[in-house]
């Protein structure tokens, strides 16, 4: 048993708190403000702001609910990373700061700004709306209520850590692609279009998948992994944005999108050659028109320099390719068995 | 002299075969011997997971399986292989019943996935294996006067579940070895972000943003180069810099190496026998 | 604004199972759901442990009757036993609803929703979801709303109910956008906003927004409140934050320790120890902490909660989740040193006096989940009841509302109402007579519930402590709002919710100083006896005057004749 020590005794040390600021009544541009404040160990970052808005600047604005990391309203960034100001400890963030007692704290990128610390949450709930983030049940609802679904231990499983997801938006504000494009579906959407596509209780599979594959869907992701990198509840995020990519390549097909159709180009060049035919990719994914339109002048530019990819003929094959390509097609059989057990 | 399994990836192969050149070059200076790996195949590029986990497992426990028969350690100079075989390597380990299926067909090349072999980045071998210490004292033409923009991308990093190596929001390695070369890295807001590589042909104004952004940093903070351990993300950051730049409404230009051709330059071979010449910016 | 037919006031559970069964029960109705945070916010999500069904999958033998008896005895008899006959009746057919929606329940081996033993259940019954289950419940809630297309003014706070007589107009409410107060003319309004149990701040599980918006409103509106001083404490609350660290820490091993490093519990539950009953524990700590045995720091008093003779293995695989949050939200790792605790204030029995249909005594005005009052906890309600009242009380309420709202005509709001609440509101954000700091008094409620209306309640505390409330009414009216603009005014709502709170306070406080007795979670160390003869009765509040009036109502009871509690 740990005997105490001194209990009133508790270091503490002076942090400054730069915050971002922005208030559209009354600025034209945002600016920081700094509070530096003792803390003690043991303190989050989210008791921190509490505290300088009680003390210091009752302005200061920020979303702050559970408190207890499972209601996902505190999102925000800390030292440039995307996460919940009520389960970060300020001494923990201390000892990453690049710039020694200085902890900044910025909105949520990726989503339009109310005010200093407050991100619009409506377009994620839209986006959550239009992939019909939802069951849709099989059951019609006159009889709901009378009996349950029987559904494996396994089935749950698929989408547990799914459901997870308290929508906190640190994947949204990190994502590569959403920064780019703001009509991107977003990490959060995917992971939860994936929890409804792999429940057997829904009906609309099919057609979210649909709308998944459209334009800023899920071929979209450039799988840099931020978003799971900063999920706050450790989601494999960037598992279910393959789940759903590998479940499209199942049900439509290969040759349903320049996504599918660049997907496909690996799996048929392996088998081929053991090699990637770089050369023909982009016509493969995005036909004959795009490459002459999209690539020709980048094309002449890396002939000059020698740097064009070898037409296929030239792609030499792997070593020992033959034995290679007989195990590959042997492996398709297995894989074509698994298909049809799991369907029985 | 240390010697390493050498995994040939495909991009090496083609549009960036520079990378290549300039390892044989200078890899015996440094004391290591990379053996290239023949019957090597292309790893899936992060694509092959999802269309088929199965034959993505197959052809990395293979792959690996290759390296362990020569009883070395895989090394890899493309993030995304790296990434792709670290990760099939986890799938194999983690799952008895598929390391099985895999190893029954791979008997018939006579070969078998144990696991034994790590697979590691060319960069961590020149910072862990050959040591910083050492790279500098083989410095002949140290990069004194270069203010250098150090792009890691991002599958030398994440998953870090994978990966392991740097801390993915404040990684290292690579300023590192900047500085063993006497160069000076700046500091570099996109270093652990994306390049958009992987969405070049499906998303193309998505991915030449992303590029542009990184881009628009190194140049702003007026860096002379920037340099990348992995060749998908020089492809993007060359040889789509003019366009990336030109949809950005930006007129400059940055040239990018490879963290092997930076090596060759400290270690006095000329760019052009570094294939240097090569890069669409230059 | 056109009137709507139901305009509903909170997002957690309740208020989303009816907005959706107010749709189903007529899809012609126009429906709002009002929330001051996004719905998938509220603290329905807090819930971990389940809901409670006898679905009788685990427990072959298990039966509603069974269901019924339990949590009549957990409330100490003090809960209407017609409307607990609703609770356990519609729980296996709610739950199997929600299931069929889409919910992710925990399975059993035979592929059934899957259910663990719970506190005061006599067989285990409580359905769960890992331990999660009020987060799953709610997002599935959640999804369907917008699958049938509720509207949701969501960050939009509820101010006041615009009463005509013995009937309400609709709502007026805030914009937390905009700062601009707008009218919610309606037929029918439900008020689901959760409990109150946040008055006692950081000695409070709850999130910072339970602070009785709609109890406080109906209450200034006239509606009584029922039951209001039956508040329940958890043993192990952490010290700085007041959540809590779940029973499975001392289920596991845990030693409660006091700064003479005694295990303490031989005084009190010799045989049991750690593991007596969740009161009886937290009677336990209070007692420690009053006699001066406790740790003393600037964050208050605590005891030790030792789980370093468990071992770094066992902590890691049984308990990752108390340490993780140890870790979180103390700093401390309990595989190294012991974990600050206390009692803290966790569930609100007490709420909107309703009948079993979620009626209060104003036509066209309902309230469900903790916010009401039916009342199916009595005294003390057991685990796994909570979810379960939420989605029952909250479809029915909304099934109700969607019944009656035609025999309503909506009332028009009028400019001058809304005026009136926007001059209070600038009022003071300017004046120079208003000085007085949010935080101050807020700490100083928490402060004077924790001490005077806490665990241990005594007439000569209770005096004290609704004299301290007193004054800081009469403090609150000088109230400074510093942030002075409309966009999104966290220190306004800080501000706003206070109110609340302080006029709920009023209430628990009273009704803890007239009952006499003890029973379930109200413990007078004067009256340390149930005492039925005096005290088998509701007490009810309401505002007369500006006071509280406090008045009483018979419990309801059925086939179960009063006994002693005992387990």
């Amino acid at each position: 048993m740990t005997v105490p020590t001194d209990q009133h005794k508790e270091p503490k040390q002076d942090v400054t708190f730069r915050i971002f600021r922005f208030n559209p009544q009354v600025d034209s541009k945002s600016y920081f403000d700094d509070y530096t404040i003792p803390v003690e160990r043991g303190i989050t970052v989210l008791r921190s702001l509490n505290y300088i808005k009680e003390h210091f600047d009752a302005s200061i604005s920020f979303r702050a609910f559970c408190q207890a990391g499972i209601c996902g309203s505190c999102g925000m960034r800390i030292n440039g990373l995307s996460q919940l100001a009520c389960t970060t400890q300020v001494w923990d963030v201390l000892a990453k700061s690049r710039e020694p007692g200085i902890i900044k704290v910025e909105p949520l990128r990726n989503l339009p700004l109310v005010k200093d610390l407050i991100v619009d949450m409506d377009p994620l709930v839209d986006k959550m709306r239009h992939y019909s983030n939802w069951i849709d049940s099989t059951m019609p609802e006159a009889g709901m209520g009378k009996k349950e679904f029987l559904i494996s231990e396994e089935e749950f499983l698929r989408y547990d850590k799914a459901t997870d997801c308290i929508l906190c938006a640190s994947c949204v504000s990190e994502c590569s692609i959403l920064r780019a494009n703001k009509e991107y579906v977003s990490p959060a959407v995917l992971l939860k279009s994936y929890r409804m596509n792999v429940d057997s209780r829904d009906a609309i599979h099919g057609q979210r998948l649909a709308e998944l594959v459209k334009d800023h869907g899920v071929w979209d992701c450039t799988h840099c992994y931020r978003c799971q990198e900063a999920c706050v509840k450790s989601i494999p995020i960037m598992d279910a944005i393959h789940g759903i990519r590998e479940d499209a390549i199942e049900s439509r097909g290969m040759k349903d999108t320049s996504g599918s159709k660049h997907a496909e180009a690996f799996m048929s060049d392996i088998e081929k050659k053991g090699k990637l035919v770089e050369a023909t990719l982009p016509i493969r994914t995005n036909g004959v028109v795009w490459t002459l339109r999209n690539l020709l002048p980048m094309a002449v530019k890396m002939i000059m320099k020698r740097r064009t990819p070898p037409p296929p003929p030239l792609v030499k094959s792997a070593k020992g390719i033959k034995v290679f390509r007989e195990m590959f097609r042997e492996m398709t059989e297995h894989v074509k068995q698994d298909h049809k057990s799991h369907k029985k | 002299m240390k010697r390493y399994a050498y995994y040939l990836s495909c991009i090496n192969e083609s549009m960036t075969k520079e990378v290549d050149r300039s390892l044989e070059l200078w890899q015996k200076d440094l004391g290591i011997e990379l053996v290239k790996l023949h019957e090597g195949t292309c790893c899936g590029g992060s694509n092959l997971d999802y269309v088929s986990p199965k034959h993505f497992a197959l052809v990395n426990a293979r792959n690996i399986a290759l390296a362990e028969k020569m009883g070395l350690d895989l090394i890899v100079s493309c993030n995304t292989c790296l990434m792709t075989i670290r990760s099939a390597k986890k799938k194999l380990d983690e799952t008895p019943a598929l390391k099985k299926e895999v190893n029954e067909l791979l008997k018939r090349e006579g070969l078998e996935y144990h696991g034994t072999t790590e697979v590691r980045h060319l960069l961590w071998v020149l910072t862990d294996d050959v040591g910083l210490d050492v790279i500098s004292k083989k410095v002949k033409v140290p990069l004194n006067n270069y203010r250098i923009a150090p792009f890691y991308g991002c599958h030398i990093l994440r998953p870090s579940s994978v990966l392991g190596h740097d801390n993915p929001r404040d990684p290292s390695s690579l300023d590192q070895l900047v500085e063993a070369l006497g160069g000076k890295t700046i500091p570099y807001k996109h270093k652990n972000r994306c390049c958009g590589f992987h969405t070049l042909l499906v998303a193309e104004q998505e991915s030449l943003n992303v590029a542009a952004e990184a881009l628009q940093e190194a140049i702003e903070a007026k860096a002379d180069f920037i340099v990348t351990p992995c060749p998908l993300c020089h492809t993007s950051l060359d040889g789509y810099q003019s366009k990336a730049l030109k949809q950005a409404g930006i007129e400059r230009s940055i040239p990018v190496y490879h963290i092997s051709e930076m090596v060759g330059l400290a270690l006095g071979y000329s760019a052009k026998e570094l294939g240097i010449k090569r890069h669409i910016v230059s | 604004m056109k009137p709507f037919d139901v305009v509903i006031v909170g997002g957690g559970g309740a208020g989303l199972y009816a907005a959706m069964e107010a749709m189903k029960t007529n899809p012609a109705l126009n429906i709002a759901v009002l929330s001051k945070v996004y719905p998938n916010r509220s603290h329905t999500s807090a819930a971990q442990g389940g809901a409670n069904a006898a679905l009788a999958n685990k427990a072959k033998d298990d039966t509603v009757e069974m269901h019924i008896f339990d949590t009549i005895k957990g409330g100490d008899y003090l809960a209407d036993q017609d409307a607990v006959d609703v609770l356990c009746s519609e729980a296996p057919k709610i739950i199997r609803e929600l299931e069929n929606m889409g919910t992710p329940w925990s399975r059993m081996a035979d592929n059934t929703i899957a259910q663990r033993p719970f506190g005061g259940a006599t067989l285990p019954r409580c359905c769960y979801c890992s331990d999660k289950t009020g987060h799953t419940i709610l997002q599935t809630l959640y999804e369907q709303c917008l699958k049938k297309g509720v509207i949701f003014f969501n960050e939009y706070f509820a101010l006041n109910l615009s009463v005509n007589g013995s009937r309400s107009r609709g709502l007026v409410a805030m914009n937390m956008k905009s700062g601009k107060i707008e009218a919610f003319p309606a037929r029918t309004v439900i008020f689901a906003t959760g409990g109150y149990a946040k008055m006692y701040w950081n000695r409070s599980s709850n999130a910072a927004g339970n602070t009785g918006d709609g109890q406080a409103i109906a209450f200034r509106s006239g509606i009584p409140l029922k039951d209001m001083e039956f508040v329940q404490f958890h043993p192990t609350g952490l010290r700085k934050s007041g959540l809590l660290v779940t029973e499975g820490a001392r289920g596991e091993g845990g030693y409660l320790v006091n700064k003479d490093g005694e295990r303490f519990m031989a005084r009190y539950a010799k045989e049991k120890m750690e593991l007596g009953p969740r009161d009886l524990v937290s009677r336990s700590i209070e007692t420690e902490i009053l006699e001066g045995r406790g740790f003393n720091s600037p964050a208050g008093t605590y005891i030790h909660l030792d789980l370093t003779h468990l071992g770094a293995d066992l902590i890691k695989s049984r308990l990752p989740q108390i340490r993780e949050m140890s870790m979180q939200f103390e700093g401390v790792d309990p595989i190294e040193e012991p974990i600050p605790i206390r009692p803290t204030a966790h569930y609100s029995m007490g709420g909107i006096d309703t009948d079993n249909f979620g009626r209060t005594v104003m036509e066209g005005v309902y309230a469900a989940g903790e916010c009401g009052c039916v009342s199916v906890h009595g005294a003390n309600r057991l685990g796994g009841n909570s979810l379960l009242d939420i989605l029952v009380f909250g479809r029915i309420a909304g099934h109700t509302a969607a019944e009656e709202a035609g025999r309503f005509e909506p009332g028009s709001i009028s400019e001058a109402e809304l005026k009136e609440q926007a001059d209070g509101i600038r009022g003071s954000m300017h004046s120079s007579g208003h000085y007085e700091r949010y935080g101050e008094l807020r700490e100083a409620l928490g402060q004077t519930l924790a001490s005077n209306v806490g665990i241990f309640r005594e007439a000569s505390l209770l005096k004290r402590g609704i004299q301290d409330i007193a004054e800081l009414k009469e403090r609150f009216r000088k109230v400074r709002v510093f942030d002075t603009s409309d966009v999104f005014n966290t220190n306004l709502l800080q501000v706003l919710e206070l109110r609340n709170m302080l006029d709920l306070a009023e209430t628990v406080a009273a009704g803890a100083y007239a009952r006499e007795e003890s029973r379930g979670s109200h413990t007078r160390v004067d009256f340390p006896v149930r005492d039925d003869a005096k005290w088998h009765k509701h007490s009810v509040a309401t505002l007369v005057n500006g006071k509280v009036s406090l008045g009483e109502k018979p419990v309801t009871m059925g086939r179960y004749e009063l006994q002693e509690r005992t387990y």
